[in-house]
């Protein structure tokens, strides 16, 4: 854990997180509204004493409530694995905007995003369905998505009994998003 | 036909019925930008349609070249034949389940598959993996490491037109694979990690099946190199061959000997350590010319640097129990967790999300070779059709583990 990373996120970025800084084990996380995605982005980027030059990963999360884009970033000015969670993102029409400006290979990564939760990133300019046929209509790794219902709606959709797990038959749709407390 | 324009000058050949389902232009109209400019055919180009059953595509890929003459002006890869859904299937596995699930993602190096999300799992759940499953994870792993880029040299000069290699290869990998197979019990999807350790301590038939092989590996693998460094037909070929650049491959989001083979000294066993790599000594071997020809040596020095882990692990390998004590049924309090390791690929990573269940709530598995596949489009304008495979044979890209 870098404690001074941390003092410095919070002296550059301030004014600009959703939430408090948390650090466990070497990971240091910080959330941002989808809106100040590109400005701290590029500046984690470009300013010399941050340089996170390296995109590590960059992942959709539904959490049930919202969905989030986060990005894993790698640099030499800190021992730690950066997390940026974009927060907030309305789960009827989630929108990010795209970081192919800076790491043109995010741009398959977004697509994945796109393909599995629905999320448009705004910006890129090959946002298609990557894994799942281009006719295909919902998004599969969304919490609402049970395998044993929507899988079934496309060909050769069966289910394996011990997928099912989660759906109770008789519960309302409603408790049927599994959702992590906040 | 087709529905493309092509020249009115242009010889058509007429099909009395449709070509089917390999028909290279897709039977909808563009969805993006990139997909409209894609398939819009230029002044004597036309396309045509690779995979997703062609030898060369190391699995089920399918690529649609945009070709002028014998030039490729543009490659559009689709991907999607072996999507299995293996994050899904984790969410809705419990902790230890997960594990084997991502096993077969990378099915020639299974060991750095599971040790991702191991270890990500292990932060969530704070536990304290005893040294010596540590020295077992990093000697086991290392000799998965030379047995897939024995198989990387194979399939290249396999794609390239040579037999021989693969033949003096797969000796290596089989011997590596037999040992493997007497420490887990399988021959490639080990599922030998496990949360907290590993599962069994070295035995005997393990031993003395690595005391063998060392005694004799470092010469043995000099002289299967011989057959292609020393070939001129094959260095010719690959100097020069789909270069990038240190600036474009970090664009590129590149990791692995992919990205050190363009002069990036960038490997997570150093740029980020875990396990008990800061205790063992080894170098990060780099190149800069960016080639096929770069990559390929870049690997070769890669055994040899991991041939000197091994043996360090066998003389520092400490004693004790091999599986921390833990309970069977995992609930790990909510948070959440991210772990990378280097691959013989690149970096594979997991960032694992708990809501306080015996499953993960999220659980995303990043894939060296998913990010490479894409950077082939921007390597091979210019070259010929032929060189498509070469180039996608010196990235060495696994297809279970781009489609997940």
């Amino acid at each position: 854990m870098d404690r001074r990373f941390k003092v410095r996120l919070e002296a550059r970025f301030g004014e600009q997180l959703t939430g408090p800084i948390r650090q466990r084990h070497d990971e240091t996380e910080m959330r941002i509204g989808p809106g100040d995605v590109v400005a701290i982005l590029t500046a984690l980027h470009d300013e010399p004493e941050l340089g996170f030059e390296f995109l590590s990963d960059l992942a959709g999360v539904d959490t049930g409530k919202v969905m989030q884009v986060v990005y894993h970033l790698w640099s030499e000015t800190t021992t730690d694995w950066l997390r940026v969670v974009a927060d907030g993102l309305s789960r009827d029409d989630p929108r990010a905007p795209s970081v192919t400006f800076l790491w043109k290979g995010a741009e398959w990564m977004e697509r994945e995003a796109y393909d599995m939760f629905g999320i448009t990133f705004e910006g890129n300019r090959d946002l298609r369905r990557i894994y799942m046929p281009p006719d295909y209509q919902s998004f599969p790794l969304r919490k609402d998505f049970y395998l044993a219902d929507d899988a079934a709606r496309s060909p050769g959709g069966g289910v394996r009994p011990m997928e099912r797990s989660h759906v109770p038959s008789n519960a309302p749709s409603k408790a049927l998003v599994r959702q992590i407390p906040t | 036909m087709t529905t493309t324009s092509a020249p009115s000058d242009d010889p058509r050949i007429e099909l009395d019925r449709d070509l089917g389902v390999f028909e290279p232009v897709p039977p909808y109209p563009p969805r993006t930008e990139r997909e409209a400019e894609f398939y819009t055919l230029g002044d004597g180009q036309m396309f045509i349609n690779v995979g997703p059953q062609h030898p060369s595509t190391h699995g089920v890929l399918r690529v649609v070249l945009k070709i002028d003459g014998e030039k490729v002006v543009d490659l559009d890869p689709v991907l999607g034949y072996l999507h299995r859904g293996v994050e899904k299937l984790c969410e809705n596995a419990d902790y230890h389940q997960a594990i084997c699930y991502t096993d077969p993602l990378e099915y020639v190096s299974s060991l750095f598959t599971e040790w991702s999300p191991v270890i990500a799992f292990e932060k969530l759940m704070d536990v304290q993996v005893p040294r010596r499953a540590e020295y077992i994870r990093v000697l086991s792993s290392e000799l998965n490491r030379i047995a897939s880029h024995a198989l990387f040299l194979g399939w290249m000069a396999l794609d390239l037109g040579g037999l021989t290699p693969i033949l003096w290869s797969f000796i290596e990998r089989d011997e590596i694979v037999d040992m493997l197979a007497a420490l887990t019990g399988q021959r490639m999807l080990f599922n030998y990690f496990r949360i907290g350790g590993v599962n069994g301590d070295l035995n005997h038939e393990f031993m003395s099946r690595l005391g063998d092989w060392m005694s004799r590996a470092a010469e043995q693998i000099e002289a299967g190199n011989g057959l292609l460094n020393e070939n001129e037909i094959f260095v010719r070929r690959m100097r020069g061959l789909g270069t990038i650049d240190a600036k474009t491959a970090l664009r590129m989001v590149m990791t692995g000997p992919n990205l050190r083979a363009s002069g990036v000294p960038f490997d997570v066993r150093r740029a980020h350590p875990y396990s008990v790599f800061p205790e063992l000594e080894f170098d990060i071997p780099t190149r800069s010319e960016g080639d096929c020809l770069a990559r390929y040596l870049l690997r070769m020095d890669e055994i040899k640097q991991s041939l000197r882990i091994i043996d360090q692990c066998l003389h520092q390998m400490p004693d004790g129990p091999v599986m921390a004590k833990l309970p069977r049924l995992m609930r790990p309090r909510p948070g959440r967790a991210y772990a990378a390791i280097e691959g013989p690929r690149g970096q594979l990573s997991t960032y694992a999300i708990s809501d306080g269940t015996d499953q993960p709530f999220r659980m995303r598995i990043h894939d060296p070779s998913f990010i490479h596949l894409q950077s082939v489009g921007l390597m091979m304008p210019g070259h010929l059709i032929a060189d498509t495979m070469a180039v996608m044979a010196s990235l060495d890209p696994i297809m279970g583990g781009v489609d997940k």
